[in-house]
């Protein structure tokens, strides 16, 4: 049985996360007006329509991109010293030391409570054309699982394999895998919630909700 | 030649390495990119010892970032190498169009276009009467016209002696395999007609189709074709044969050049369907005024039979086995990747046709990680040793750096898993082939997966196939 | 107990006029206070000799100061007025001006929207001893004295569907409308269907419904008001306001105010004077007929002689009507000429409504053209009058010519082309069926020569009939700049940056990635859709003016005209789409954001007319529109029941009106005379809608979800027909034209 105390006494113990905030691509970079100390906000709104607060402004071929915030929290390090300079792709601009969502933990949690199904491959995957179109219109939990089920497409070296569900039969609880996102052979792809564990599942979220106090 | 150039070499992996080498040799600058994925590639050692500049970008299906790497390194011109950008006239034309203009390294961005469409293409040898696959030159929309083309094609084939004659529907605006199927039964035509029509509405929004004879048993010969930025004068470096592929028709194994008329007998004259194949790819060349390194595709049946089937407006990956047996003025050690960025760059080209001439035979092995009897299904892991005997006889083209250090290298998931080019030459045919056993046999190439499993090539299915080199199947 | 029930009273009137005056007449206000207040202070101590002496002499001091007062109200007053819980409303005039009702639309909250109230009721006259009794179809907004479950009446779409619904069935029954406008405007909502959707299609149906439509304006705010507007008679409270906006959005955007920024009340105030709101500046106008003239500072639901009053209003508009319709005998004429007179009491006549079949086409027809005559001095038409003269005469003989051409001629010349065909195609089978076993071919292949040259060698072919393949006649200037320009779906759909020239050229604005369309420029699609070469443009005399001289206005047009070198947001002109000819409207998103006022309304309907005439397709081709343009008051708003009659006379003479919306597409003119025809497409680059997503938030408070007024979502809710490729404009107007549209269309 899932130990749903001490898994959040060991979250509590290390509440943040620090988030290293990348150069999406080249380009001449040009830091805002926000500097270490500082609180910055990240994607808000009911439909995450509103952007994080504006960090720094990377210029390509004319073109300037705003760089912000993606999750809430404080702002630790702002690399200045690239002010004005051409930058690679991946070059560290910001640090934020975020302080977790209740959300978050709960899927820091999940991890512990669900079935993952892993990646058998570093590759891209995808949803079957048929599961993506039930994703895209009802969630991912409107989705049941069963064990032999084509679920996948793993896409590497140009070539797409289907990917066979293996595991308990349940709903797609959490989804980690993104669009067009390598993931690492191992790490989880689904989170799956067996018919049996559903009440362990409703618990734990009920838990965290009472007991994890949001900071900014 | 004006050696204040910098190239920004817009590519990864072999090609990149031999890009690299070939300015190097030039005496002109260069500059790499290469992504997180691929930061283990052998093209950031070779940049790195031969002192070009290194750009990590986030991808290298963006222009973009190709572009914005190129100002930052000062670059006068951009290599495309093959693949990504090679064909990709859009590109061409901003490079050569922008504010700061570079040069592209390939044909000019009129001529992609022109040739990068099939039909286009098909139009021009016709009008040059240059052999071209039987049927229409231009998209169908009229489906009663579709079907008197597909039955004459079919009676044209009964004449011709085609015991089971085959005709090809493909949708105009497809390409890549897509939207395309075969009619064996004429009484079937118009079935197979709709449902191409109608998938190639939806796909391209465009319900033209081509009818075509579906050509069976045929060699696939290219001639390699120079010509410097005057467009008015380019000689031919000879033919190959890319005959030998996977089962999903890529290549694997190329000669040259495209038959061996000493030694094989074939259905027709050899010696002058090379000829011909090489006169007509010029004269085509000569129309279009031709202006860098480019491969026109041909297929040979049988009997003999040339039909051009299209233009490869770049350079290839099988361009060393062509400049193995080639001699400039007799010479030896032709490199046609430091030929293309001279002409690409200005020079003018400085020989003839006459001063071009053939020897031996040339054989390129691609050597991969994959399972040939498993679809060629690629093989990911981690190589762990690559070595071969060196010889006078053999050219090496690798990015792996187990073979240039000994590091051991995982292989990235993002690209096809070639791990080299292998080129041997011999005085003639027996002894290239001898030659291509003993380097096979040389070769050590060793590596594991996740699981612990050992690592699959194709060295053994190359092998297999060196023996039937130049033969119709 | 009496006293002090009409003390209290008094109180109730007092704190009327403070809300009405805010920041006006303190004094005279105060000291009517002071008096009030004595007046208390004496009846409770018992101090007054007469106190009922005393408090008749107050409430005369009340009529005086109201009378006083209500001479000098400004717009703004008359706008606090109307909005007042105090005011009358529907059902205050239900209970007083009828003589029976019943409610059908609904009870109280236990309604589709009871912002909407629908009622049967009857009015009852005498002639003598006879009573005669007729039915009405009552339809207005309810407010309710501020009831909170009538929503201000600010109707939902659903609830103008009710409207639209009951003005059928008084249709069937042949039986008058009555509409009552108290609405500050409908509620902006995007649903099924959507505002502006739901309002178009009522005033398509009334545009040509066949009883008598009487309506009286309280509160006559824009579209809301329009949705049950579209009457024979249009009357209107002397304290009413009718306008294109509330005097608080007119603020906002003069102010150019963001985020739920408030206006001045300077602001405000001043806009409510500017947009000539009020019941005289209407008449004036001629948007209105008549005045129901109210007591003073507006009537309340105790002025009964206002009810009575009202009452005489509607009875004679609704014999008006009637007999308009009916036509004029002298003796007709001389009843109405009397009856017009004020002292005539309108309950002591009678008039059947009943109307005969020729009546009710004479009635439609009598409306549609009083809609068609509005607003015309409203612009600056700067067409010669002799060219003008000369224009009608040949549009008079194309006319002719065409019927003649096209009724005659055309469709003998078929029937006689049709039988030959079909009588050579018989013959020809006949013959090869008897010949058959003699010309039978042999068996076995034998190509010809040319065959095989045929399958090898060069064909003809005349690419440019076939694809343009991205080589557009016209190309955005923004193909120039040398730079990249990120897609909006870039994050959920891996888009790189696009480059500029490639966009804007051959791209045609159209993300290769996800199909994401850029807005392009109008002339993107001028040059690119129509034949090269057959855009002949017309009536480009006439100019948009300033007809309000509201301030700022003036300068802003004359720049719009400096920047996009037209002289109005409506540009029409005539065009060949393979070779057929057609009348386009564009409506043009950089002159004033697309907006409709009286040049833009003249020159559609001009336009409308002109495609009957000539028996072309008409297309409205919406690059943008930003709605009615506000500056221009009700000379705006008129517009969406103007042009809505010429589109509807259009589509019933046998034509095809076809609407292709481009970019932004909102308000008015979409919930008009756009969102009525019944061949509505969208670009993928179009947002369409009644409100954009700023005025939904600050009027509703509703958080709309992103892409709310994309041209997906419209289609989704019924409110178009398809979405388009840009680049497949063309081909699919072509289809269109040879399968949709009526009967008199010249090339079929």
């Amino acid at each position: 049985m899932l130990d749903i105390t001490r898994l959040l006494e060991d979250i509590k113990a290390s509440p943040h996360e620090e988030i290293v905030i990348r150069a999406p691509h080249t380009g001449v970079v040009a830091f805002e007006s926000c500097r270490p100390g500082d609180m910055v906000s990240g994607v808000s709104g009911e439909w995450k329509e509103r952007p994080g607060t504006l960090l720094a402004t990377l210029t390509r071929e004319r073109n300037p991109k705003p760089v912000t915030a993606m999750q809430s929290g404080e702002l630790r390090e702002l690399h200045t010293e690239l002010e004005g300079k051409f930058v690679e792709a991946g070059t560290p601009l910001a640090v934020v030391r975020h302080f977790l969502s209740r959300e978050e933990v709960i899927s820091m949690l999940l991890k512990h409570a669900l079935h993952l199904f892993t990646a058998p491959e570093r590759a891209k995957y995808y949803f079957t054309p048929a599961v993506d179109i039930k994703i895209k219109t009802g969630g991912s939990r409107s989705v049941t699982v069963h064990h032999g089920m084509e679920l996948l497409i793993m896409s590497r070296m140009k070539r797409e394999t289907p990917v066979y569900y293996t595991g308990p039969g349940g709903i797609i609880y959490t989804v980690y895998f993104k669009h067009n996102q390598n993931v690492d052979a191992g790490a989880p792809l689904l989170g799956v919630c067996p018919e049996s564990q559903l009440a362990v599942v409703e618990e734990l979220v009920l838990r965290v909700q009472t007991e994890w106090k949001e900071r900014a | 030649m004006d050696t204040n150039h910098i190239v920004l070499i817009a590519n990864r992996g072999e090609i990149a390495v031999r890009i690299a080498q070939a300015c190097h040799r030039l005496g002109i600058g260069f500059a790499c990119v290469y992504t997180e994925e691929d930061a283990a590639s052998g093209h950031l050692q070779v940049a790195r010892e031969l002192g070009g500049a290194l750009f990590r970008v986030s991808s290298y299906h963006d222009a973009n970032e190709i572009l914005s790497v190129a100002d930052q390194a000062g670059a006068t011109a951009v290599h495309p190498g093959y693949g990504f950008f090679a064909e990709d006239f859009r590109f061409a034309r901003r490079v050569t169009t922008r504010d700061r203009k570079m040069i592209f390294i390939g044909p000019s961005w009129q001529v992609i276009q022109a040739l990068g469409d099939k039909i286009n293409t098909k139009r021009l040898a016709r009008s040059l009467g240059v052999p071209t696959v039987p049927g229409s030159d231009r998209p169908i929309y009229d489906e009663q016209e579709a079907e008197k083309i597909a039955r004459s094609l079919y009676e044209f084939q009964l004449q011709q002696g085609v015991a089971h004659p085959l005709v090809l529907v493909k949708a105009s605006a497809g390409g890549g395999g897509m939207g395309i199927e075969e009619v064996y039964d004429i009484d079937q035509f118009r079935s197979v007609y709709r449902s191409i029509r109608n998938y190639a509405l939806r796909q391209f929004k465009d319900e033209g189709v081509l009818i075509e004879q579906r050509i069976c048993e045929f060699n696939h010969l290219e001639v390699q074709i120079v010509a410097d930025r005057t467009g008015k004068n380019p000689v031919h470096f000879g033919t190959r044969n890319c005959s030998i592929q996977s089962t999903g028709r890529q290549k694997r194994l190329e000669v040259a050049p495209g038959f061996a008329p000493a030694d094989i007998k074939y259905d027709f004259d050899a010696a002058a369907l090379l000829d011909t194949i090489t006169s007509h790819s010029l004269k085509l060349a000569q129309k279009v005024g031709y202006d860098n390194v480019g491969t026109w595709e041909w297929i040979v049946t049988r009997d003999g039979s040339p039909f051009l089937m299209e233009v490869n407006t770049r350079i290839q990956v099988e361009n060393g086995v062509s400049a193995k047996i080639a001699r400039l003025n007799g010479k030896p050690g032709v490199d046609l990747i430091s030929e293309q960025i001279r002409l690409g760059l200005g020079e003018p080209l400085g020989y003839t046709q006459s001063d071009v001439s053939l020897e031996g035979f040339g054989i390129e092995y691609r050597i991969i990680a994959e399972d040939p009897a498993n679809h060629f299904s690629p093989w990911v892991g981690r190589i762990e040793r690559f070595s071969w005997e060196p010889q006078p006889w053999l050219s090496m083209h690798t990015h792996v750096p187990a073979a240039l250090d000994g590091t051991p290298y995982d292989i990235p998931t993002e690209f096809d898993p070639n791990l080299a080019l292998a080129i041997v030459w011999g005085a003639d045919l027996a002894e290239a082939k001898a030659r291509g056993h003993a380097f096979l046999d040389s070769l050590v190439l060793e590596g594991h997966d996740k699981d612990g499993s050992p690592l699959q090539s194709n060295v053994a299915f190359l092998k297999d196939r060196t023996d039937g080199i130049l033969r119709f199947a | 107990m009496d006293i002090e029930k009409r003390a209290q009273h008094l109180t109730d009137r007092l704190s009327y006029i403070r809300d009405i005056f805010v920041g006006r007449n303190g004094e005279i206000i105060d000291s009517l206070g002071v008096r009030l207040d004595s007046f208390f202070q004496n009846l409770a101590d018992g101090s007054m000799k007469s106190p009922l002496e005393e408090l008749v002499q107050l409430e005369k001091g009340f009529d005086e100061v109201e009378r006083l007062l209500d001479s000098s109200l400004t717009p703004m007053e008359k706008v606090r007025i109307v909005r007042h819980p105090q005011r009358f409303c529907l059902r205050d005039i239900l209970e007083n001006v009828y003589d029976n009702f019943t409610e059908i639309g609904g009870q109280d909250e236990h309604s589709i929207d009871p912002s909407m109230v629908i009622a049967r009721a009857t009015i009852t006259r005498h002639q003598g001893k006879k009573k005669y009794s007729q039915l009405i179809m009552v339809i207005g907004q309810e407010k309710g004295h501020g009831e909170e479950f009538r929503n201000g009446g600010s109707v939902k779409p659903w609830g103008n569907a009710k409207a639209r619904h009951f003005m059928q069935v008084a249709e069937t029954e042949n039986i008058p409308i009555h509409t009552y406008v108290f609405t500050p405007g409908s509620f902006p909502v995007e649903d099924y269907p959507g505002a502006a959707q739901q309002i178009a299609s009522n005033l398509y149906e009334m545009a040509g419904l066949s009883v008598p439509i009487i309506s009286v304006i309280s509160e006559g705010g824009s579209g809301g008001a329009e949705a049950i507007a579209l009457a024979d008679r249009r009357l209107m409270f002397s304290h009413g306001y009718y306008s294109v906006i509330s005097p608080e959005g007119a603020a906002a955007i003069e102010g150019r105010l963001k985020g739920g920024a408030r206006a001045t009340p300077e602001l405000i105030a001043h806009c409510a004077e500017r947009l000539h709101m009020t019941a005289q500046d209407n008449l004036n106008f001629g948007y209105v007929d008549r005045i129901v003239q109210e007591p003073c500072l507006g009537a309340r639901p105790f002025h009964y002689d206002f009810f009575r009053t009202l009452r005489q209003e509607v009875i004679r508009a609704t014999d008006e009507a009637v007999l308009g319709a009916r036509g004029f005998s002298p003796m007709r004429r001389l009843t109405l000429r009397r009856w017009g007179r004020d002292d005539t009491n309108m309950d002591e006549v009678f008039l059947s409504w009943n109307l005969s079949d020729s009546a009710r086409e004479k009635l439609v027809a009598k409306r549609q053209k009083k809609f068609l005559r509005l607003s015309k001095g409203a612009c600056w038409d700067r067409r010669p009058v002799l060219s003008r003269l000369r224009r009608n005469a040949r549009e008079s003989w194309d006319s002719l010519y065409a019927r003649v051409k096209f009724e005659l001629y055309t469709r003998h010349r078929q029937r006689i082309s049709n039988f030959m065909n079909e009588t050579l195609s018989m013959a020809v089978w006949l013959r090869d069926r008897m010949l058959y076993p003699i010309t039978r071919k042999p068996v076995g292949p034998r190509l010809r020569p040319e065959t095989v040259r045929e399958l090898t060698t060069l064909s003809t072919w005349k690419e440019e009939d076939e694809s343009r393949k991205g080589r557009w006649a016209y190309v955005s200037p923004r193909a120039r700049e040398d730079r990249t320009v990120t897609c909006p779906n870039a994050a959920t759909h891996g888009c790189l940056d696009l480059w500029a020239p490639d966009l804007y050229g051959e791209f045609a604005g159209v993300c290769t990635t996800c199909g994401h369309h850029f807005p392009m420029e109008y002339q993107w699609v001028v040059n690119n859709v129509f034949d090269a070469d057959s855009v002949r443009e017309f009536n480009a005399e006439v100019e948009a003016a300033n007809p309000l001289n509201f301030p700022g206005l003036g300068e802003s047009i004359q720049k719009a005209k400096e920047k996009t070198k037209l002289k109005s947001a409506c540009v029409t002109f005539e065009a060949r789409l393979n070779g057929i000819r057609m009348i386009v409207a564009m409506l043009v998103g950089p002159f004033r954001g697309g907006s409709v006022g009286a040049a833009e309304g003249l020159k559609f309907v001009e336009a409308a007319k002109l495609a009957e005439k000539k028996r072309y397709p008409f297309l409205a081709y919406v690059h943008g529109t930003a709605g009615i343009r506000i500056q221009e008051g009700t000379h705006g708003v008129i517009q969406m029941p103007r042009c809505t009659v010429a589109v509807r006379r259009y589509i019933e003479a046998g034509g095809l009106y076809l609407v292709l919306y481009d970019t932004n597409s909102y308000a008015g003119p979409v919930a008009s005379f756009l969102g009525c025809s019944p061949y509505q497409f969208a670009m993928r680059s179009s947002n369409l809608g009644f409100a954009g997503v700023g005025v939904i938030k600050e009027t509703t408070g509703i958080d709309v979800p992103p892409h709310y007024h994309s041209a997906y979502k419209a289609l989704s809710r019924g409110h178009i027909q398809g979405v388009w490729d840009r680049r497949e404009v063309r081909a699919n107007l072509e289809q269109l034209l040879l399968t949709a549209g009526g009967r008199n269309l010249y090339y079929r």
